[in-house]
């Protein structure tokens, strides 16, 4: 998918995520205004920005949970503004959560698979009988998601139900989850939040293993400044609504645009 | 988890649903018991057999749609009335082999179904409840006001014996067989449905169901498809019932035989096939113990009159399920799940 739409764009034109332009209103409030943000290939790229400055609701424009009044959102070169969720998803965006979104009847390896559905391809009769193939392709797929177990480190857990899970483990699993659809681009919706140091540790070390092991970009919006500083290439910062700064973490950190929003 | 000793050296032997030798035996020496039932009991309950093995096809289609996929279905026995009213007519009028009525009646019955899953798209829970009992009044009503050349109107439908290669099964026992090997068929394909792609696309969507979209799964797709399958089930489960009281009549599906397999379902366990059928065995032994002791009861306290003591009778088993619901809320299933693990770490509390 991503190759073809590189053949046809030009690898220059299509960067993996473009949102040009979008504006999101709620009634009187404007969550997000002209907002054009471009994600280059295989970078780390930190929103930041005070609460309420529309960051999760760039996400949500971003993996079509939200329909921007203006502006576009652009896959590849393609454009995906107004598709359902699950188009989006499997053009190639992957996403977790603020707080987790786990299917707490599941079991860790179970959640994982869930991230395989659009990858397998049997249909309900071939289930229904659950012969040969079906089979076949429910091992192929265990291998994957195993492979990603072992890269999380969540071995011993591997068989719990994740609603009797810590939230550190849980935030791995959505993590995993993501994964295990094997995204094009990964979006994260404040990873760190509620987590302690150690924690935040693993965590920094997976997103980063990730982008050594994927070579996909990863769209992190995060509070915490000092994870930001560390593993983001580069940083937009809003602040209501609006895009007031861009660049590498040393010049967000000097630019008094921002020090002015973070400091009031 | 496994009792300690057991251990899986691949992928495939770690989905098994057998997975001790204990279990083979036990599900060896159940599929020996059943095939040899007519041998062992009277033909009485034989009948209540045939009885819980055509509710065990439907609760488990029920099982999917409600206990898995999470979409509450109050119109099961409608569902069940389409799939017994179309292999009715396909065997009266056209003599169609059951061998093709009943999947026939399934996917009639699917198709009926799948219009209501529709609606799921956009309404959940209490809505969507009053929905699906829409259904069941909606076949009430296009039975008993379409032409009665169509369906039989309020007189019902006679159905010819089911027959194969000339036999005819018309004895009980003849009917258990039939009725085992549908059952046996139906419920090991709901084991395949739950352990694929889309038994956990049914489970992703009724824990939450914003993370299915973002995973790729087609949230409106799959609540039509649970409704689709669950109906399907019932379908079978109707043309079974056909074929077994040799007549339909619209009474015989009924908004309250809709809440007797939900009861079915939250008695044995939300989301487990074999809590399907725990709960299809308890209560329709309960209802059959019922039946039994009724009208022993009329006799010995006949000041009473009959019709107290049956109306009591209904009233103990609603209050049953009641204090099923009151003590065991997540079913049995659940109580036994619990018990199973702790006598495996026994002595450790976990």
């Amino acid at each position: 998918m991503r190759d073809q739409i590189r053949d046809s764009v030009g690898a220059s034109v299509a960067s993996p995520l473009a949102v040009r332009g979008a504006t999101l209103k709620f009634g009187g409030v404007t969550a997000l205004d002209n907002v054009s943000i471009t994600v280059r290939d295989d970078e780390l790229l930190a929103i930041i920005g005070p609460n309420g400055a529309g960051k999760t609701s760039f996400l949500n424009v971003t993996a079509g949970f939200y329909r921007p009044q203006e502006g576009r959102v652009e896959l590849f070169g393609q454009n995906v503004t107004g598709l359902r969720v699950d188009q989006i998803a499997r053009r190639g965006i992957a996403r977790t959560f603020q707080g987790t979104h786990l299917f707490a009847g599941q079991t860790v390896i179970e959640n994982i698979m869930v991230g395989r559905h659009t990858l397998m391809k049997s249909n309900v009769i071939q289930a229904f009988f659950h012969y040969g193939p079906v089979m076949r392709e429910e091992t192929e797929h265990r291998e994957a998601v195993e492979e990603i177990i072992d890269f999380l480190e969540i071995e011993p857990i591997r068989n719990r139900a994740v609603g009797t899970l810590g939230y550190g483990l849980r935030k791995r699993v959505d993590l995993g989850r993501a994964l295990a659809q094997e995204p094009s681009i990964l979006l994260m919706d404040e990873p760190m939040a509620g987590m302690n140091a150690e924690e935040k540790e693993d965590l920094a070390r997976f997103i980063l293993d990730v982008r050594e092991a994927r070579k996909i970009p990863v769209v992190l919006v995060e509070h915490d400044m000092g994870v930001v500083m560390d593993l983001a290439d580069r940083i937009v910062v809003l602040d209501f609504g609006r895009v007031i700064a861009e660049g590498t973490p040393e010049e967000i950190q000097k630019d008094p645009a921002v020090i002015k929003a973070y400091l009031g | 988890m496994d009792p300690s000793g057991i251990f899986s050296t691949s992928y495939r032997a770690d989905r098994r649903l057998v997975r001790t030798r204990w279990q083979a035996a036990a599900l060896a020496l159940f599929i020996i018991v059943m095939l040899a039932a007519p041998y062992l009991v009277s033909g009485r309950i034989i009948a209540v057999l045939n009885m819980m093995l055509i509710s065990a096809v439907i609760a488990v289609g029920l099982q999917i749609c409600t206990g898995y996929a999470g979409q509450i279905n109050l119109g099961q026995a409608a569902f069940m009335g389409v799939g017994a009213y179309t292999a009715a007519i396909l065997a009266s009028k056209t003599g169609l082999t059951f061998v093709l009525t009943i999947p026939l009646a399934g996917f009639a019955a699917a198709l009926f179904g799948f219009l209501f899953g529709l609606t799921a798209a956009r309404i959940k829970g209490f809505y969507l409840a009053l929905t699906t009992i829409a259904a069941q009044f909606i076949f009430h009503f296009a039975v008993l006001n379409l032409p009665s050349s169509w369906l039989g109107g309020s007189n019902g439908v006679t159905v010819p014996a089911a027959e194969l290669f000339g036999l005819r099964l018309v004895t009980e026992t003849q009917q258990f067989y039939m009725n085992l090997a549908v059952a046996a068929l139906m419920v090991a394909g709901a084991f395949g449905i739950i352990r694929s792609r889309f038994g956990r696309a049914f489970v992703a969507v009724r824990d939450d169901d914003v993370a299915a979209g973002i995973m790729g799964i087609n949230v409106a797709a799959t609540k039509a498809n649970a409704f689709l399958i669950g109906a399907f089930y019932a379908g079978v489960g109707g043309a079974l019932w056909a074929y077994m009281i040799r007549f339909v009549g619209v009474d015989q599906f009924t908004l309250f035989h809709s809440i007797f397999f939900v009861a079915m379902i939250i008695v044995g366990g939300m989301g487990s096939i074999v809590g399907a059928l725990v709960g299809v065995f308890i209560i329709r032994t309960i209802q059959e113990v019922i039946a039994t002791v009724g009208p022993n009861i009329a006799d010995s306290v006949s000041f009473l009159g009959g019709d107290i003591v049956f109306a009591g009778m209904n009233v103990i088993l609603g209050g049953v399920i009641a204090l099923f619901m009151i003590l065991e809320p997540k079913g049995l299933m659940h109580r036994w799940n619990i018990l199973k693990s702790s006598y495996r770490i026994w002595p450790f509390p976990y």
